[in-house]
């Protein structure tokens, strides 16, 4: 047993008492992650606690509150997915007062693997691990550098293999509509492959994702085409913090950009005429 | 390119009241912008703006009222916060993001409303045709149903 994971079993043991459940992930069968509700009366359960491959929980989180409102709740979350959650209590998907977060620092394995910026916890008053700076992008650099023909010639080719499975937004932490725009045919058409252009599902999905995507790579994971779509995301990520000052997942109390109206000085910066 | 396709949403209580001005002035400003009238330029959605692009336009104008003067307070905020995100979703895609163009005219700016109507005009002329830009064959027969 690592030294990372031993010390998150001993903050989950001393913290599992005071809850009525705790979501953290579970050695499966067959070398399977899967989140987990451990509760305090089955604790002997936690010999099968794990930590990698990161698996998204806010979702879970979500799935528990609905079923059994109120319930007190504790969650061994990653950077990200704590980012996760704090966008989705903003846009009132779930209650974080009665969630307790145990943060998880990542790695500088992990964050290189991910393409990680910020692979720690900002909230969390639990703990766990070395906090580490972030690790650097350089597919995102590399498609920085690019030209408008290389970047259009980059897509065409990366988003002629996709086969439209939508893997990336069920397992997206942010996208929780009851409508999706990516299942109206008016705006996606079904049933075309290789996807005409421009790729309408990635497009609308990718302004979906401005001011909500919390950089958790989940969706680039799971992606059977293995499409790099989070280098869009980051980059208009990027773009919102410029403009709008917003940083997804950073101040609970601070409202996404899209919800409020324009504030002085915000104009300016978006580059529109007088 | 010689005849852009050029599709214009124009917000009902400024802009096209401003097409109005310029037409009641006989003004003169190129005929390639096909308009539609919007109760306001905030109903512009981004899925809209892409899906126009879609069909095959060369480029999409979304003009308003001025920031302030909006009908319903505060529906122009909205355009001026979701289409300069879109312009960067589309340079970030290799996608010219002056084929976007997104400008407030007010009832009373005939004027600028042929002045902008022309300048756009000529910065499509010169962009190559979106079909071209997207493959000609996919994008001819497949037009959504």
């Amino acid at each position: 047993m690592s030294d990372r994971l031993s010390a998150l079993r001993q903050a989950v043991e001393r913290i599992l008492p005071e809850v009525e459940g705790l979501v953290a992930l579970k050695q499966g069968p067959a070398g399977i992650l899967a989140p987990h509700l451990y509760q305090p009366s089955q604790a002997t359960e936690l010999e099968l606690l794990a930590l990698w491959p990161k698996y998204p929980v806010p979702d879970t989180i979500k799935m528990l509150q609905k079923a059994h409102p109120g319930a007190k709740l504790a969650v061994v979350c990653r950077g990200c997915e704590e980012r996760g959650l704090v966008e989705m209590a903003k846009h009132a998907q779930i209650d974080l007062a009665n969630v307790q977060l145990i943060g998880l620092q990542c790695t500088a394995e992990e964050a290189t693997f991910c393409r990680c910026a910020k692979p720690f916890t900002v909230h969390a008053t639990v703990t766990v691990g070395e906090k580490i700076e972030g690790a650097a992008d350089p597919l995102t650099e590399a498609f920085l550098a690019k030209s408008q023909e290389e970047r259009l010639a980059f897509w065409k080719e990366q988003f002629l293999h996709c086969i439209k499975c939508y893997g990336c937004r069920n397992i997206c932490p942010q996208c929780f509509c009851n409508v999706c725009a990516l299942e109206d045919g008016t705006w996606v058409e079904t049933g075309r492959l290789p996807m005409p252009l421009p790729p309408m599902y990635h497009l609308v999905r990718a302004m979906h994702m401005t001011a909500k995507c919390v950089a958790c790579r989940e969706c680039e994971e799971t992606c059977p085409a293995g499409i790099p779509m989070a280098i869009q995301f980051r980059l208009m990520a990027r773009d919102v913090q410029e403009m709008f000052g917003y940083e997804t997942g950073a101040v609970i109390e601070q409202k996404p950009p899209q919800l409020l109206v324009l504030e002085e000085g915000e104009y300016a910066k978006t580059g529109l005429p007088h | 390119m010689a005849d852009p396709k050029i599709i214009g949403f124009l917000c009902n209580w400024c802009s096209y009241r401003g097409a109005d001005t310029a037409g009641m002035a006989r003004m003169k400003y190129p005929p390639h912008v096909k308009i539609v009238r919007v109760p306001c330029s905030g109903r512009i959605s981004p899925e809209l703006v892409l899906r126009t692009f879609r069909e095959g336009a060369d480029g999409v104008m979304v003009l308003g009222c001025h920031i302030g003067d909006c009908h319903y307070n505060t529906g122009n905020h909205r355009t001026a916060k979701r289409m300069p995100m879109l312009k960067k979703l589309l340079e970030y895609t290799g996608i010219d993001p002056r084929r976007l163009y997104i400008n407030w005219v007010s009832a009373a700016e005939g004027e600028k409303f042929a002045s902008v109507i022309t300048e756009f005009t000529e910065t499509m002329r010169s962009l190559p045709p979106m079909s071209e830009v997207m493959q000609a064959e996919v994008m001819q027969s497949e037009v959504m149903r």
